[in-house]
């Protein structure tokens, strides 16, 4: 079965290279949102078992979607993929609810590592 | 020289480079200066030579003098960026920096372009190392010591019409240290810039 | 195509020989390479500087700045810079200009370039330092000539002082000081008495002789403070700057006096020369400066129709 797997970020690159870096022997279903209201929506439809979120988004961004979550009891592994990478960005993700934090650009190894850790792949 | 600006897909692309970019320098800033660093999300456009000092007095305060450091970089990206500090702040700087306090005038000077070349050459040779472009610098040098914006960017000694401009500012915590970066690529400095997006682009 | 690539020793020898000092640093700020230049420079060889750390090898350097400047091209990876008008040199070097130069070391221009290794890490610092004790010089020549010609363009040709348009600009400086804080200032206006008559008599060069003699003897009774200026033609004038009316009036009575006492002299001539004065001082009310030497002038003009060889206070 494809693990349902939702891909939030404003740039179509981005997006991109997040879906180059999913590892190939792991089963996807990939749904795209360019910002936290896209990425709820998908949520809600059961589209999102783990999401790949970008913090800097317009409409609603990366921390909303985190409260959010937690506030609607959504469930889902959340990885925080990030151009700001410093310290207390990660540390205010982490208490917000989400698995782990992944520098842009993200790799294959580092995705596939989380992953594992989780026991989703 | 009128110049087409970029494609919708070519600004998404630099647009997540520059965050990338600015990202990574707001991080190895915060680790040399042991202090959290904000900055903004990066603007980008292009504008006309006509509106340059408009767009810079949008980012600053019109009445402090402001102090500006400059520094060219070349080879596969090409163009100037400016720091523009505003008057406060510059002692806090020279404590995390390893400075005397006690600085005099020329001291202060050293101050500002240390920093100046630590902003700048942290963003943009983050930008570099995503487009795989070889970039170096020359050295900075002051622009304006504590001089209205007008005297800083004056339109008729700039021999551009369009150029391409990306702006972030930079604040440090528990301080009034403001600075704001601008990086400025002019014509021919656009069109390598094009080429390497397509690049990176063509490779995802 | 490729390249032929230049041999390990050929780079080595170019390093080693170009006049450009050359060293490298590692990560605990142990010295890795040092070239000839720096040898030549700094008197220590490349066998006891080499393996040590820098700071250790040169303890006169600026260890805090230096040290951490050098830590944030570890950090940052990224090029950075010292330039000779900021910091005139980072090692006390003799120059090649023992004798023209007119400076205490070698002015040098820094660059710190991060060595990358394999997994994007800068593993070594390149320093190179660059002599640029001639371009400082030029620069320090062409400072001082812009200022020579600036002090030049403010002085009087014939008689060496400050000439009128230096004196207007200090006057209504001296004035905005006065209306700002309430400070004291006063102004002296003075007229070389029948000068006209010395040019028509003993000619011009006679003339010229006693602006010359005037000028040198009244910049002797003045303080280094005061502002003494030729305004024009055989009138002069002395800003007082901080002084009451009652200290221009004693200095203003001493200018009258060491002219008075002594004939000029010119070849066999010996020409009594006098002169006539008028004082006013800033008083609140005053609305621009031209007023206060307007009051000077009516003061002088009062001593012209008093006889001449003396002092006037301005007067409502």
């Amino acid at each position: 079965m494809s693990t349902p797997v939702t891909i939030v970020d404003d740039s179509s690159l981005s997006r991109k290279l997040i879906i180059k870096a999913l590892p190939p022997d792991w089963n996807v279903e990939v749904t795209q949102a360019s910002n936290g209201v896209e990425a709820l929506d998908a949520c809600r439809a059961g589209k999102a078992h783990v999401m790949f979120l970008d913090l800097t988004m317009p409409v609603m961004d990366g921390y909303e979607v985190l409260e959010h979550l937690k506030r609607e009891g959504l469930n889902s592994f959340v990885i925080v993929v990030s151009a700001d990478i410093q310290p207390k960005a990660q540390e205010r993700v982490r208490s917000m609810g989400a698995i782990a934090f992944l520098k842009k650009p993200v790799s294959t190894e580092q995705v596939a590592k989380v992953l594992k850790d989780y026991g989703i792949l | 020289m009128s110049i087409a600006p970029l494609t919708t897909d070519q600004s998404d692309a630099l647009q997540e480079v520059v965050n990338i970019a600015m990202g990574q320098a707001g991080d190895r800033l915060a680790r040399t200066l042991d202090v959290f660093v904000e900055l903004s999300v990066p603007r980008i456009r292009l504008v006309h030579v006509s509106e340059i000092v408009k767009t810079v007095r949008a980012m600053v305060n019109d009445r402090e003098a402001i102090t500006a450091v400059r520094q060219s970089f070349y080879d596969h990206l090409r163009g100037e960026a400016i720091v523009l500090f505003g008057a406060s702040g510059c002692l806090d700087l020279a404590v995390l920096m390893g400075y005397a306090t006690d600085l005099d005038a020329l001291g202060e000077q050293e101050l500002l372009l240390d920093v100046g070349n630590i902003l700048i050459g942290a963003c943009i040779s983050g930008i570099g190392a995503q487009l795989q472009a070889d970039i170096s610098f020359y050295p900075p040098s002051i622009m304006a010591e504590y001089a209205s914006l007008d005297r800083v960017l004056v339109p008729e000694n700039l021999a551009w019409e369009y150029s391409l401009l990306v702006e972030v500012n930079f604040t440090l915590e528990n301080s009034n240290f403001k600075s704001h970066l601008l990086i400025l690529m002019a014509e021919e400095g656009i069109e390598s810039l094009r080429e390497s997006l397509e690049r990176l682009m063509a490779a995802v | 195509m490729d390249r032929p690539t230049p041999s390990p020793e050929l780079l080595g020898f170019i390093v080693d020989r170009v006049s450009v000092g050359v060293f490298v640093v590692d990560r605990d700020m142990n010295v890795v390479l040092w070239n000839r230049f720096m040898e030549t420079n700094s008197g220590r060889s490349a066998a006891e500087v080499v393996g040590h750390n820098l700071f250790e090898s040169f303890p006169e350097l600026p260890v805090t700045w230096l040290q951490r400047k050098i830590t944030n091209v570890f950090v940052i990876k990224n090029f950075s810079f010292t330039s000779w008008e900021q910091r005139p040199y980072l090692f006390h070097f003799r120059h090649n200009r023992p004798v023209t130069g007119g400076i205490d070391a070698m002015y040098q221009n820094c660059t710190f370039l991060p060595m990358k290794d394999a997994d994007d890490e800068v593993a070594y610092v390149c320093i190179t330092l660059f002599d640029v004790t001639d371009t400082s010089i030029t620069q320090r020549m062409l400072r001082s000539a812009l200022k020579s010609l600036a002090e030049a363009s403010n002085r009087d040709g014939l008689t060496g002082i400050h000439n009128r348009r230096y004196l207007e600009e200090l006057v209504n400086k001296e004035f905005s000081r006065a209306q700002r804080y309430g400070s004291m200032m006063s102004l002296i206006m003075l007229d070389i008495d029948h000068f006209k008559r010395v040019n028509d008599v003993h000619g011009h060069l006679a003339g010229d002789e006693v602006l010359r003699n005037t000028a040198k003897r009244l910049r002797e009774c003045l303080r280094d403070v005061d502002t003494f200026a030729r305004y024009g033609g055989e009138e002069f004038a002395v800003v007082l700057p901080e002084t009451p009316l009652e200290g221009a009036l004693i200095v203003a009575e001493r200018l009258c006096h060491a002219m008075g006492s002594n004939p000029i002299t010119f070849g066999d001539l010996a020409l009594p020369v006098t002169i006539s004065l008028g004082v006013s001082q800033w008083v609140p009310g005053i609305p621009c400066y031209e007023e206060l030497i307007r009051r000077a002038d009516t003061a002088l003009y009062q001593s012209k129709a008093n006889g001449r060889n003396r002092v006037t206070i301005y007067r409502e």
